[in-house]
């Protein structure tokens, strides 16, 4: 079967299970792998293969002719939607790299440290925990953070230089923790670019990954992309979630769009984030609705003494 | 030190504390109930109508302790938005038009000169495998956070999520 053949065969599947997003990022051949691991040839991860040669036509072809009447094969094509968790992983690194490229880390390794501290302890009450998570500070003026499919975050030193403690700085990872959870930015990639590029063996690797960068498009642009507005809402909900989670005041995040949405108006440092993100006192808006009265009994830390302040 | 010296030194702290936050001031943005604690159902003791002008004293949890031209007491702090209500002459209205999307048309603009992080530069940008390097050595196992939070008196307690809200 050719190419051609197997996009038809994926969009039979999306088709049957009725959700556009639904189509292969090669996950589904490691199902296939899995199911029959005598039958197939082992994949090489490092040489993006076409796709023929990793799934052999007859399998394919008995896959089709089961799925009108197998719902078993319709779950397992849902279960199977989207990358694989290494997949993911090799995104992100990429993504990352790219950021530090237009943006390098602050060198400060306490800084750093402290931030890796926070972060993980925070994402480590996501129902993700055993991601490779990474957390960074990079030097910018710019207020805004990024957050890279796979566990990789960065604060912008601007952003970190208006915290004004532990909580809020929790909060802030916690958004991010968000996108990163409910694979945001991924789901972005499946929409467009992907497609383009057709499912090729995606793995980490240590250094620049030009199978993953013709997915991600050029560069770091991809955390610029705005993001659906119910996505940013959603990130907001999970940031205030995983801060009281991990033990600290709630109203961490809240504190921190409340300051941007005062102090930073019309400047330059926050164009891009506002770009990217709805107005803070609209963010503010929903997450009030959406906190209610739930916290009011949930005390938590600040630990305003402990947070790391930069010279 | 005797016990009243102590109290003094730390009512002096607690003086000093508030002052650093006195005359910060803030816009409510909806009604809501001035209280005399900072809980939900503690006692009522005013009101604030959207647009009043507060002066915001220090900050608990979600709650912020607000002076108003008659009273002093504690509001949420979600029902004020921090910032003068002259700025404000659009910001009364500032609430409907972000809502309406002109804080997304793009409106907002760079100023020149300003080291930032533009969409050109994010597209232009190249890997760099040794910042990346540098970034994932201060990785951090779930032992090392666990111990990190321990230190911090920082307790993991279960939490729902919260549901979108229309
Ligand atoms: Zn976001």
């Amino acid at each position: 079967m050719n190419l051609n053949k197997r996009w038809i065969f994926t969009g039979i599947l999306c088709a049957v299970c009725g959700t556009a997003a639904a189509f292969d990022f090669g996950a589904l051949k490691d199902k296939v792998n899995a199911e029959l691991p005598k039958q197939l040839p082992p994949v090489i991860p490092q040489l993006p293969q076409p796709i023929p040669q990793v799934v052999p036509p007859q399998i394919q072809q008995q896959v089709i002719q089961q799925l009108p009447v197998n719902p078993a094969i319709v779950s397992v094509v849902k279960e199977v939607a989207g990358p694989t968790q290494e997949e993911e992983i090799a995104i992100g690194h990429q993504i990352a790299g790219n950021l530090l490229g237009a943006a390098p880390l602050v060198k400060d390794a306490k800084l750093q440290q402290y931030v890796n501290r926070v972060g993980a302890w925070v994402a480590s009450q996501s129902e993700r925990p055993e991601l490779p998570w990474h957390f960074g500070v990079i030097e910018t003026n710019d207020i805004n953070a990024f957050a890279a499919p796979g566990g990789y975050i960065f604060v912008t030193l601007g952003l970190y230089r208006q915290l004004q403690n532990e909580a809020e700085l929790a909060g802030v990872l916690g958004h991010e923790v968000g996108h990163v959870i409910r694979q945001h930015h991924l789901k972005i990639l499946q929409q467009s670019k992907l497609l383009e590029a057709g499912s090729k063996a995606l793995t980490s690797q240590t250094g620049n990954n030009d199978a993953v960068q013709k997915i991600i498009g050029s560069g770091a642009e991809i955390v610029s992309r705005s993001l659906d507005k119910d996505a940013e809402f959603e990130a907001d909900r999970i940031g205030v979630v995983l801060s009281a989670r991990s033990g600290y005041d709630a109203y961490g995040l809240p504190g921190v769009l409340q300051q941007i949405g005062h102090s930073a108006k019309d400047e330059g440092s926050v164009a891009l984030l506002f770009k990217t993100h709805p107005h803070p006192d609209e963010r503010l808006d929903k997450i009030s609705v959406a906190m209610g009265a739930r916290f009011d009994k949930i005390k938590g830390e600040t630990l305003a003494k402990r947070f790391y302040r930069v010279k | 030190m005797s016990v009243m010296k102590q109290c003094m030194a730390a009512s002096l702290g607690m003086l000093i504390h508030a002052m650093a936050f006195a005359g910060e001031p803030g816009v409510a943005l909806k009604v809501d109930q001035i209280r005399a604690e900072p809980f939900g159902d503690a006692k009522v003791t005013g009101a604030l109508k959207a647009g009043d002008k507060v002066d915001i004293l220090r900050k608990e949890g979600g709650w912020f302790e607000v002076k108003v031209a008659k009273s002093k007491g504690w509001v949420r702090m979600l029902s004020i938005r921090k910032g003068d209500a002259k700025k404000g002459g659009n910001e009364a209205a500032g609430l409907l038009s972000v809502a309406s999307g002109r804080a997304g048309t793009g409106k907002v603009v760079a100023s020149t000169g300003i080291r930032g992080l533009s969409e050109e530069e994010l597209k232009a940008a190249s890997f760099n495998a040794e910042e990346l390097k540098l970034a994932e050595s201060y990785a951090v196992n779930r032992a090392q956070a666990q111990q990190f939070a321990t230190d911090g008196k920082l307790v993991a307690r279960p939490i729902d999520y919260l549901p979108a809200v229309k």
